[in-house]
């Protein structure tokens, strides 16, 4: 079976890559190679949910000192499906609280900001609980991305150690009948020490064109 | 003060079923075992209630007699919305084709019951409406809401919110306008031909979950995530008034073909899933005049048939038809 490095080889050989550069050929495929790798899938999509709020002030830091539930910190980076950075995005996402409840009358656990210029995101917040009635949908943390050029990113996060997983995501996932691939169900970090545990997520998010 | 009188009541007596003086249990349709009632249109001439069904299979039922009048069952796609036109003449129905997030609409003709239109270049829909002279047919699904004329079968209109989805549609009595319910917490009003915008209002917070044009088209009833039900200028989008302090998540409102009155349906903020409150308003006093709390059922679909209010409640495989004067 022929490598990717063999067919642009072989592409070279035939004229439908045609090498225009002083350097070697190798180095060229090589980096084309490279920069194929940085092609990104954009985030899936998932619904908006029903309680969007807007006006959402712009803070990082979504939970208050003394509140009940796992501390959790979120973090990754924007990109667009060139592999490039986003450095103009704004962030707005919103979550229960430990217990299950959106905040409808303030904006407790919703938070809004803009990325650094990495691409880079950072919330503080607490584990969201299920929602109370008991139905199949997974703890979630809600996402709207928005940059400048590109398609606005309504999506969710998950957690890889939401019970209703039973520890196999990618076999379980769609128990939750919102959940249509297991790509934003993310593995959680736990750090710290047993009297102050703290979970961390990543979750790298990737916007399409328009 | 009504419905407070109301859940006090409940509270004391514990699940009483029915709290409203007014609300008469009309009928009670028994499916087949296993099966239950997910949504359910009733027509405004209150002759029929068609019903989505956990099989898949759409039933229509006499709203009098509570004979299964048709089943429609299209392959077995799952029916995603259904509603009928206000002359009781046609059901459109809605269908997720399952695998390639596609879907297609059915027009049926309700005395035929054949199949008098269909629209398959579509992402499936979970909104429809009709424009009130039964001419156009409107689809809301998660990205997009199309207009469609029947008789040319041609696109009208696509409208799309910046993001997220409409919840809910509503023709203006002339069919002219499209008011939306959007997720991004706005209420939008477009021309339902070009599908350029006419307004969007400013002042809700929390998503609006349901929109109703008035009969004469000089205001919106919307209401949502704000337990507010809020009467909006189709012009400018502006809140003429809201009646604040409602029960629950405002579901759905339908609008007395008088102007007069409002049918809330209500969703629990605590519970989600519970849906099985509604309330009658008087729009020109701001109170509720009628109320309705059953525990257990769910409340799927109503319609003014008249001078009362038609309801369904499912629970299991059972289907209660129940009106309010």
């Amino acid at each position: 079976m022929l490598t990717r490095r063999d067919i642009l080889h072989k592409s070279v050989a035939l004229g439908s890559v045609v090498i225009a550069s002083h350097f070697s050929a190798d180095a060229m495929l090589a980096a084309f190679q490279e920069k194929e790798k940085q092609l990104r899938k954009p985030t899936p999509p998932n619904p908006l949910g029903p309680f969007y709020k807007r006006l959402t002030p712009m803070k990082d830091m979504l939970c208050a000192p003394g509140d009940r539930g796992m501390p959790l910190t979120l973090s990754g980076r924007v990109f667009n499906t060139r592999g490039d950075v986003v450095p103009d995005a704004t962030i707005e996402i919103w979550q229960t609280n430990h217990q299950g409840y959106y905040d409808l009358d303030g904006y407790r656990y919703r938070g809004k900001l803009q990325v650094n210029k990495s691409g880079g995101y950072r919330f503080e917040s607490v584990i969201p609980g299920h929602y109370p009635d008991k139905s199949r949908i997974c703890q979630h943390v809600h996402y709207v991305v928005v940059a400048p050029g590109l398609k606005t990113l309504v999506t969710q996060l998950y957690f890889a150690t939401d019970p209703v997983f039973e520890g196999d995501p990618t076999k379980n996932y769609a128990r939750d009948p919102l959940i249509e691939t297991p790509e934003l169900i993310r593995p959680v970090m736990l750090t710290g020490d047993p009297n102050e545990v703290h979970a961390e997520v990543q979750f790298e998010l990737c916007l399409e064109h328009l | 003060m009504r419905l407070n009188i109301a859940v006090v009541l409940l509270l004391c007596c514990g699940p009483v079923a029915v709290s409203a003086q007014t609300a008469q249990q009309e009928k009670t349709i028994n499916l087949p075992a296993g099966i239950s009632v997910e949504a359910a249109s009733i027509s405004r001439t209150g002759n029929l209630i068609a019903t989505i069904c956990s099989d898949h299979v759409v039933r229509v039922w006499s709203a009098r007699s509570g004979e299964l009048l048709r089943s429609l069952d299209e392959n077995r796609e799952p029916p995603s919305a259904l509603q009928f036109s206000g002359d009781g003449r046609l059901l459109g129905v809605a269908y997720e084709i399952v695998g390639y997030e596609k879907g297609v609409i059915k027009v049926f003709d309700t005395d035929s019951w054949k199949v008098q239109h269909a629209f398959a270049d579509s992402l499936p829909m979970y909104s429809l409406t009709f424009s009130p002279d039964g001419l156009r047919l409107a689809g809301a699904g998660d990205f997009d809401t199309n207009v469609w004329e029947l008789a040319s079968r041609k696109k009208a209109a696509t409208i799309s919110p910046p993001f997220g989805s409409s919840s809910s549609i509503s023709f203006s009595p002339d069919g002219r306008w499209l008011a939306s319910a959007d997720g991004d917490a706005f209420v939008r009003v477009h021309d339902a031909n070009s599908g350029s915008m006419r307004s969007a209002t400013k002042d809700l917070l929390l998503e609006p979950m349901t929109v109703a044009f008035s009969p004469d088209g000089n205001w919106l009833l919307t209401g949502g995530a704000d337990k507010t039900i809020s009467m909006i200028d189709p012009d400018n989008g502006k809140v003429l008034r809201a009646f604040p302090k409602q029960p629950g998540l405002v579901w759905s409102l339908d609008v007395s073909a008088d102007g007069k009155q409002a049918a809330a349906v209500y969703r629990s903020a605590e519970r989600f899933l519970d849906i099985n409150q509604l309330a009658l308003w008087d729009l020109a006093k701001g109170t509720a005049i009628a109320d309705f709390q059953k525990p257990g059922v769910t409340i799927v679909g109503g319609a003014f048939v008249g001078d009362h209010y038609l309801f369904t409640a499912a629970s299991g495989n059972e289907l209660t038809v129940w009106s309010i004067q």
